[in-house]
């Protein structure tokens, strides 16, 4: 059988409750196993990113209609999140639509979002399983653009799930890199205008905390399937210093050896990374300690003492003025959160509130 | 106690004893296969990585007499001085290489990844680039090392162009951007290609620096912070000079990563990777274009 009829075959043989479900039941195979514990013994990633691309071409491949190249994707997803469960990789990050996914044909779009509708439904009536497995949903992207429905969905899931700490589950929808790095900017200009931060407290840690990702470490791994060898406006703040991997395979394809192979790549380049990583940590260390310096001598300059010869003054000086800017960075941070749980439980209300309606 | 109760508490006791003991050989046997596996993986990294170099500096050493005779290795005592003649036949080819393809990129990231680095290497690539017809080159690596010695690989970029290309190389005259706020190292007057040399500081800190002059704009109330949108931010970036997103990156070494390199710049990029910079062959520059020529971009559709 060619591995065309062998997906088609599998394709009609997966049970409709299992095709549904966000993460598969079942557990690895005796060799995957050892497998698994063979590739343990070195460093695991923590956070692994993926791009899921293929769906469309899968479907053309198998001559099938392109909805059920996305239904399969799905389904994938939810094999390879146990993959991960069982691998110990505690957080998934996936790129699920982009906002320039809305180019596509109208058909097209609506199929991927009724297909976001019943996923996001059925994610509520799996809450329990959700909750013996902990898993906490975050769905990041500027939620606006979608239908209002899918919002009120999203926030519920989000909202249920929201304090479960065993395993992540990062879903972008609506999202780009760009829009993220963007948004953040703007939630900085937003803190200046409400008085809360100075533009002099702007740095690469406030932007971290500021990106739809601030609760999650950065990606160690990001892999992409279908043999494209782009990041599509996908975390490039993020990914920076995360091993990439490219795979040529198809994602509705992607078997628990793909999975293994890119583990092994990260592996290979670990040390290697984790030393740029440091260098990149130290020198920002030292670019916010010399922005501190400057701006508390800017400061001692205009209480009008003259020029600051002094080194014991100018030392208090910066540990005062660093106290304080990481006080102002800590209240921002908080009504930033605060602001970010409004959003999700308005959406919320409004949800009960049309439900019982 | 009772003894069933006693003879019962030891077995299970045993059998917890084997339990843990069966555990703790299992998990070093895992530990030694993983060893193994990752020494067999690093020997073929190192091994291909040789291979490369190696294999590249016997063709060249083989090929340089025979058929161009313009590679000026540093471990041959002879200069090989090629003549007009020969120059021009390789421009000529390099250029013609570049317009059979179906499309070439506007601007390509050279990104070094690599603990060597060779200067002259660097400089053919950059020359290559420039012969083939590509506008915009960035040479970037993630210690701000040659953003450090930019004259010296300025230099070395006009030595080779001069080798390469010969009587014509004013032609293919290039202008070097250090800094976004430098005025260019060379004003020349007809300029075919800039060359662009890039660190970390070009990358996120770029961002930020961006940041902080919007929040200085709605500080001083010039601006609201809901003005801002990706267009806008997009042309903070792009700064003055307003050089294109690269299109493709030639990423050298091991490293699978871009390692800093222009986060907000890199969205669309084709990313193709060689296992070292080190004596690489124009055959190997012009098969990375080939592949970039023969990618897809759908662009979200």
């Amino acid at each position: 059988m060619s591995s065309t009829e062998q997906s088609k075959t599998k394709l009609n043989q997966t049970p409709t409750t299992q095709r549904m479900s966000w993460i598969h039941k079942g557990e690895l195979t005796l060799i995957e196993r050892l497998s698994a514990n063979i590739l343990k013994a070195g460093p695991m990633p923590k956070h692994v990113a993926f791009i899921m691309d293929g769906n469309r071409r899968y479907a053309r491949k198998l001559h099938v209609e392109r909805q059920q190249g996305h239904t399969q994707g799905f389904d994938k997803l939810a094999e390879t999140l146990r993959w991960c469960l069982n691998l110990e990789i505690r957080e998934v990050t996936v790129y699920a639509f982009s906002i320039e996914n809305f180019k596509r044909a109208k058909d097209e779009v609506d199929g991927l979002m009724e297909l976001a509708r019943q996923k996001f439904s059925r994610l509520l009536d799996e809450q329990e399983d959700l909750e013996k497995h902990g898993v906490c949903i975050r769905v990041l992207g500027d939620l606006t653009l979608l239908p209002l429905d899918i919002q009120k969905l999203i926030a519920q899931a989000v909202l249920a799930t929201k304090h479960h700490n065993k395993c992540f589950l990062n879903v972008c929808f609506a999202y780009t890199s760009r829009h993220e790095i963007t948004n953040a900017v703007k939630e900085a200009a937003w803190g200046v205008e409400q008085g809360l931060i100075k533009p002099s407290d702007v740095s690469e840690f406030l932007l971290d905390e500021c990106l739809y990702t601030n609760n999650s470490p950065d990606p160690d791994l990001l892999i992409r399937t279908s043999g494209e060898v782009r990041l599509s406006d996908f975390l490039l703040w993020q990914t920076t210093y995360s091993c990439l991997v490219f795979q040529s395979i198809l994602w509705p394809e992607y078997s628990f050896w793909n999975l293994c192979e890119a583990i092994l790549q990260y592996q290979l380049n670990h040390q290697a990374l984790q030393k740029a990583r440091d260098q990149h940590a130290e020198a920002r260390v030292l670019q916010q300690l010399e922005a501190d310096r400057c701006c508390a001598a800017d400061l001692l300059q205009q209480t009008g003492l003259g020029k600051p010869v002094d080194p014991q003054l100018r030392q208090e000086a910066l540990q005062k003025y660093t106290a304080e800017r990481e006080e102002r960075v800590h209240s921002f941070l908080t009504a930033l959160q605060e602001k970010r749980d409004r959003f999700f439980t308005d959406l919320n209300k409004g949800f009960i509130a049309s439900a019982k309606a | 106690m009772a003894a069933p109760l006693r003879i019962g508490m030891r077995r299970s006791m045993r059998i917890t004893q084997k339990a843990f003991f069966t555990e703790c050989i299992m998990a070093v046997v895992y530990e030694f296969v993983w060893r193994m596996l990752h020494a067999l993986l690093h020997l073929q990294r190192t091994l291909l990585s040789w291979n490369w170099r190696l294999w590249r500096r016997a063709m060249t050493a083989v090929l340089v007499p025979t058929v161009f005779g313009f590679q000026n290795h540093p471990h041959n005592n002879k200069k090989l001085i090629p003549t007009g003649g020969k120059k021009s036949c390789c421009r000529v080819l390099w250029k013609s290489d570049g317009k059979s393809l179906e499309k070439l990129p506007l601007h390509i990231g050279l990104l070094i990844a690599e603990e060597e680095t060779r200067y002259t290497d660097i400089a053919n690539l950059v020359v290559w680039c420039m012969a083939v017809g590509i506008s915009y080159v960035s040479v970037y690596d993630n210690q701000g090392i040659f953003r450090r010695n930019s004259s010296r690989l300025m230099d070395e970029i006009l030595k080779q162009q001069q080798e390469l290309l010969g009587l014509d190389s004013l032609k293919y005259s290039v202008e070097f951007l250090n800094n976004s706020n430098d005025k260019p190292e060379q004003q020349v007057l007809s300029c075919q290609a800039t060359v662009k040399v890039l660190s970390p500081d070009d990358g996120k800190t770029g961002i930020v620096t961006a940041a902080q002059k919007f929040c200085q704009l709605v500080e001083q109330q010039q601006k609201r912070s809901s003005d801002l949108d990706v267009n806008m931010l997009d042309s903070m970036l792009r700064g003055t000079k307003g050089m294109p997103d690269p299109d493709l990156v030639m990423k050298f070494g091991t490293v699978d990563s871009t390692l800093g390199f222009l986060p907000w710049h890199i969205r669309l990029t084709e990313i193709i990777s060689f296992p070292s910079h080190i004596n690489i062959t124009y055959k190997h520059f012009f098969s990375a274009l080939k592949c970039y020529a023969g990618c897809e971009q759908r662009l979200g559709k």
